[in-house]
């Protein structure tokens, strides 16, 4: 033992160095860097979660703008139908009211028409009697009994005019 | 390489370097060469003393496990000082250490290996920077001077324990300082001159060819340089150059041998043997100077035996408190002799053989890594003695990766011990019944 320089104070001081240092160790070094490897060993497993997740909610989202904008396209299509239909409702209507006016319009015309020929007509004929029996009392210098022979001349007249209308 | 100039400036460089290191080393000096080589650094197995603090005395193996200490206790802070999930490089390198025994015991024991890793990563660093601190180049020459008063002490003292002359110590001063003066005065002054004429004999006998190399000065010292390895005056050419039969003194030649190991000087006139007897015109201007060992302040702590035995044994504490926690008392017990009886022979023996074993490994680990490390730094002194300034550097290389593989391995084995220890033990179905049976 002694060649070889082996001696209990020597060995005590070197076990209880390395002792202390091991402890040191432990606490100082293994302590903390395990401790962050299991830490990061932690978040990265969240993190792979997360992503996973986050993946997932991006598909299901993605699925519901399609949606939407199929409905939106939809939406928009069936607006545009409907929009053409009104207007083209709306368009005959007015050509329906348009030619309800015209036709009034020329209704009144033609009745006023009428009537005015029926006035002109009725005019004419009265100062047609009074000319035709001036007329006649001048051609019969007499005096006739002016009622019967207003009735001869309307019906003279009469006959004239329905002559001339056929 | 050599198609540029500088190219063939650094291997013109390299070659005259080569050859100056070849030439100014032992192998120049057998042709008249040799003005690189240095002596021999004193080796031995034992660590030296170096200092007493406090009256403890500071061993120079001691002082760089401390320096690894130091070393350790600075990494740590490099390393957790700015402790964070994203990692910076001293947290990362040591992230990848405990990821590699995490790894490797986690594949032996499963999750219960855990328990292998404080013991195994400190045995791997406090040992790798053990082994490296102890590599570092020159930290061996740089030391005390041991003079002969110091070493004749020492062995004449050991002798007196070793032959039964023990009282005859009594009286003599125990402060290194002032061993000379008290060995002078112990000598003159002690009544039983016939037992330290018997001891001083019986110590020149055994120590007497050890060689003392003569330095410039005291204090701290660089071995000489420059002086070949022959240039050394053995232990009797010091102290009793002109005793004519130094293994038998007589009561005047120990009074003149006690001064001059208290002078410790090589002594004026050129010695009758050896070296200088041949060239005694090289003696000349050596006359006078002091007289010593180098003792190097500075070596690594795994070239220690009570180092390496200290871990083997924390190593192997360590794994029988794991098997006991592990599998209790009884159990761990079981993996061994169990109950003697209810076991059959050869079972009970492969158990003894088993409960042995784990006493030997202590010693195969504090063998393999004192072997290993005190191997490399011979070789390291031989190679800077054949080849000095670049002989060391490949093996410097060398020994790092010997250092590096040594920690791995007593790290390592500590982990595999470890996770035999925990496995229970396993009885073969027959012999069980068996045992039962009866």
């Amino acid at each position: 033992m002694d060649a070889l320089g082996i001696d209990l104070s020597r060995l005590l001081t070197f076990l209880v160095g390395f002792t202390v240092i091991a402890v040191f160790l432990r606490m100082f070094l293994y302590g903390p860097i395990t401790r962050m490897l299991d830490q990061r060993a932690e978040r990265i497993q969240e993190s792979l979660e997360a992503a996973d997740r986050a993946s997932a909610e991006a598909a299901s989202s993605a699925e519901r703008v399609e949606q939407e904008l199929a409905n939106a396209r939809q939406e928009g299509q069936s607006l545009i139908a409907e929009a053409r239909d009104a207007a083209s409702r709306l368009k005959d209507q007015e050509a329906e009211r348009t030619r309800a006016q015209v036709d009034e319009m020329l209704d009144r015309a033609r009745e006023e028409i009428r009537r005015e020929r029926e006035a002109a007509v009725e005019e004419v004929r009265r100062e047609f009697a009074g000319i035709a029996i001036l007329a006649a009392e001048r051609i019969v210098e007499q005096s006739l009994n002016e009622d019967s022979h207003r009735e001869l001349i309307d019906r003279v007249l009469e006959e004239g005019l329905d002559a001339r209308n056929n | 390489m050599l198609s540029s100039p500088k190219g063939i400036a650094i291997a013109v460089f390299l070659l005259a370097v080569a050859i100056i290191s070849v030439l100014g080393g032992a192998l120049g000096a057998a042709f008249g060469g040799g003005f690189l080589g240095g002596a021999v650094p004193h080796l031995q197995v034992p660590s030296e003393l170096v200092a007493y603090i406090g009256g403890y005395p500071l061993y120079n193996t001691v002082v760089m496990f401390v320096a690894a200490i130091v070393v350790l206790l600075l990494l740590t802070w490099l390393a957790t000082r700015k402790i964070s999930e994203v990692p910076g490089r001293w947290q990362a390198l040591m992230e990848i250490l405990y990821e590699f025994f995490i790894g490797l015991a986690e594949s032996t024991s499963g999750k219960a290996g855990r328990i292998f890793i404080p013991v195994a990563t400190a045995i791997f660093l406090v040992v790798l920077f053990s082994n490296w601190l102890g590599v570092l180049p020159v930290i061996g020459n740089i030391g005390r001077v041991e003079t002969t008063t110091e070493y004749f002490f020492h062995k004449f003292e050991g002798k007196a324990e070793s032959e039964g002359y023990a009282e005859v110590l009594e009286g003599l001063h125990h402060d290194v300082g002032k061993m000379g003066e008290g060995m002078g005065h112990y000598l003159e002054t002690h009544a039983d001159v016939e037992s330290v004429q018997k001891l001083v004999g019986k110590t020149l006998e055994t120590y007497g060819e050890q060689d003392f190399v003569i330095f410039d000065g005291g204090g701290i010292r660089l071995l000489p340089f420059g002086r070949g390895n022959d240039y050394k005056l053995s232990l009797i050419d010091v102290v009793a150059y002109d005793v004519t039969d130094p293994t038998h003194p007589t009561a005047e030649d120990v009074i003149k041998i006690a001064d001059r190991v208290g002078e410790s000087v090589a002594p004026a006139s050129v010695p009758n043997t050896g070296f200088f007897s041949e060239n005694p015109e090289k003696y000349a201007s050596l006359a006078g100077k002091r007289a010593g060992i180098l003792v190097p302040y500075l070596r690594g702590s795994s070239t220690d035996l009570n180092m390496t035995l200290a871990i083997a044994i924390f190593a192997m504490v360590s794994v029988q408190f794991w098997g006991i926690k592990t599998l209790g008392v009884g159990g761990y017990w079981d993996k061994f002799i169990g109950n003697p009886f209810k076991r059959n022979p050869i079972d009970l023996f492969v158990g003894v053989l088993e409960l042995v074993g784990e006493f030997i490994k202590v010693v195969s680990f504090t063998f393999r890594l004192f072997g290993n490390m005190f191997a490399g730094e011979i070789l390291l002194i031989a190679m800077g003695f054949l080849f000095p300034l670049i002989g060391m550097i490949p093996f410097i290389g060398l020994e790092l990766f010997v250092g590096f593989i040594q920690a791995i391995i007593f790290s390592v084995l500590t982990l595999m011990f470890g996770a035999f220890a925990i496995m229970p033990h396993h009885h073969p179905e027959g012999d069980h019944h068996g045992a039962e049976g009866h």
